[in-house]
């Protein structure tokens, strides 16, 4: 397991020193507009994003043919991708939250309450997109998951337009909620948990 | 005892099945394994891997069911496919760090002196390699860990004789160790002449023989003559005749025919031939 979470920091190495200038960057852009959220954003996004460059590195070189002559079980192979982006995540979230602090102590929109809250509502989302992406990806591959994932970005808009009519009600359920707020990451990781069970079962299935 | 036994293997695509393949593979031997591209060698070897799911059939490695003991046996093997299949951003310093984690008996020392009689650089990533040097990377990968079986699929493909025969001497080093066995697929019959002990051979996903390589190419001749001169040949001693360019060639049992039949010694590859292309 170490090995191979190793090999997926090897491999994507050259890719973070890139993106560590498109993040100078909107480090720059977020001061100026004293939004520090936005560069929180990028870099919980662009930290979670690299599983699935990872996983596109692993696709172009036949990884998968290899590793699976070595010494590691199908489910370790799996589960390396999750704790991958998890460790990234923790990584991304120590870099990002003495920037943006310090952005927030020099701009007087200071709204710890808030702060928090969109805090953990990014934290659950990054988990929520990586317990979608990942199984999607293992099954169909970069090029066709892209597809089928572009696919599935439609069906939230489906079911919103479904669901319209009883639009009110949502609102008030949502804002009741929102004092639960603190336990979202958690749900979050609850459901990449079960994301990385189905993974392991289409992995399983799969023949290289 | 055998490194690899196969018994009954079969596997269905659409267009092409594994029927009934059997072999095994003798512990401190190598068996050369060919047969034209398409005849079935990688997926028998990627059933013996674990890669493709058989449906039916029975593999076992040392002695052990591939399924039931399979981290076990695969910290024992090495293996080389056609290519290095690793991501192409990685160097050889890198593989080495991450191989010292994946496999308990890595030995880096090992590794380092196999890149530098190989003049494989060593932080020159993947992607930049030649292909003959990626494949001298993934053999000594493969030789990293001390494995006591090494199953190879098409090693020596693509590249030229002075590099195949570098690897060949390699693999022989490998087997001076009498626990030590290969198996080589290949369709470079060369190679296998060289240093195989036994040849299995595999047809339209069929195995036509597994015999020791000295049995083919010492108990065979081949008889070039007209028609009458071969239905003179004893039909039990004909294996396999075909047309030639002068007539018939006929591939005979040596000990079968009379010495005034004047025989030539077949390579692994005449017999291919004849299999392929010749009848009964």
């Amino acid at each position: 397991m170490a090995g191979l979470i190793l090999k997926d920091l090897m491999t994507i190495q050259r890719q973070i020193k890139t993106q560590a200038f498109v993040l100078i960057f909107f480090l720059f852009i977020s001061i100026f507009m004293q939004q520090a959220l936005m560069l929180f954003t990028i870099i919980i996004f662009i930290v979670t994003f690299q599983a699935i460059t990872a996983l596109t590195y692993d696709e172009q070189s036949s990884w998968d043919k290899y590793a699976n002559t070595l010494p590691i079980s199908k489910g370790d192979i799996v589960l390396s991708k999750y704790i991958l982006s998890i460790l990234l995540l923790i990584f991304g979230l120590i870099l990002a939250l003495p920037i943006v602090f310090i952005i927030h102590r020099f701009t007087n929109n200071w709204a710890s309450t808030e702060f928090f809250l969109t805090f953990n509502l990014l934290v659950t989302l990054a988990f929520c997109m990586l317990a979608l992406l990942l199984p999607i990806y293992i099954k169909f591959g970069s090029i066709k998951g892209r597809m089928v994932l572009i696919a599935v970005c439609f069906l939230p808009g489906f079911l919103f337009s479904l669901i319209n009519e009883h639009l009110p009600d949502m609102t008030i359920a949502l804002s009741n909620l929102k004092q639960y707020m603190f336990l979202a990451p958690f749900a979050g990781l609850l459901i990449l948990w079960l994301s990385s069970l189905i993974s392991t079962a289409i992995y399983k299935r799969k023949e290289f | 005892m055998n490194a690899i036994e196969v018994h009954d293997l079969q596997k269905n695509f659409k267009g092409f099945s594994l029927n009934d393949v059997s072999f095994s593979v003798p512990q401190g031997t190598i068996m050369g394994f060919v047969g034209e591209n398409g005849a079935g060698k990688s997926t028998t070897i990627k059933c013996i891997l674990n890669l493709l799911k058989k449906e039916y059939g029975e593999i076992l490695i040392f002695g052990k069911d591939v399924f039931e003991n399979e981290l076990s046996i695969k910290n024992d093997i090495g293996v080389v496919f056609d290519d290095l299949h690793v991501p192409e951003t990685l160097n050889a310093t890198q593989l080495d760090k991450i191989m010292k984690k994946v496999f308990k008996t890595w030995d880096s020392g090992y590794f380092f002196e196999r890149l530098t009689q190989f003049k494989v650089p060593e932080r020159k990533r993947v992607k930049e390699l030649s292909r003959g040097m990626r494949m001298k990377l993934s053999i000594a990968l493969a030789l990293s860990h001390h494995p006591k079986l090494l199953i190879l699929d098409e090693p020596t493909s693509g590249l030229d004789p002075i590099i195949r025969d570098e690897i060949l001497d390699l693999f022989l080093t490998f087997m001076q160790d009498e626990t030590h066995s290969i198996l080589f697929s290949s369709h470079i019959t060369s190679d296998l002449e060289k240093i195989a002990d036994y040849i299995t051979f595999i047809h339209n996903g069929k195995i036509l023989f597994s015999e020791g390589k000295d049995v083919l190419l010492y108990e065979y001749g081949i008889f070039k003559g007209n028609k009458e001169e071969v239905s003179a040949i004893p039909e039990h001693a004909i294996i396999r005749k075909r047309n030639g360019a002068l007539g018939i060639e006929a591939l005979v049992l040596k000990n079968e025919v009379n010495e005034v039949f004047s025989l030539e010694k077949p390579s692994i590859e005449d017999i291919m031939l004849f299999y392929v292309k010749g009848s009964v």
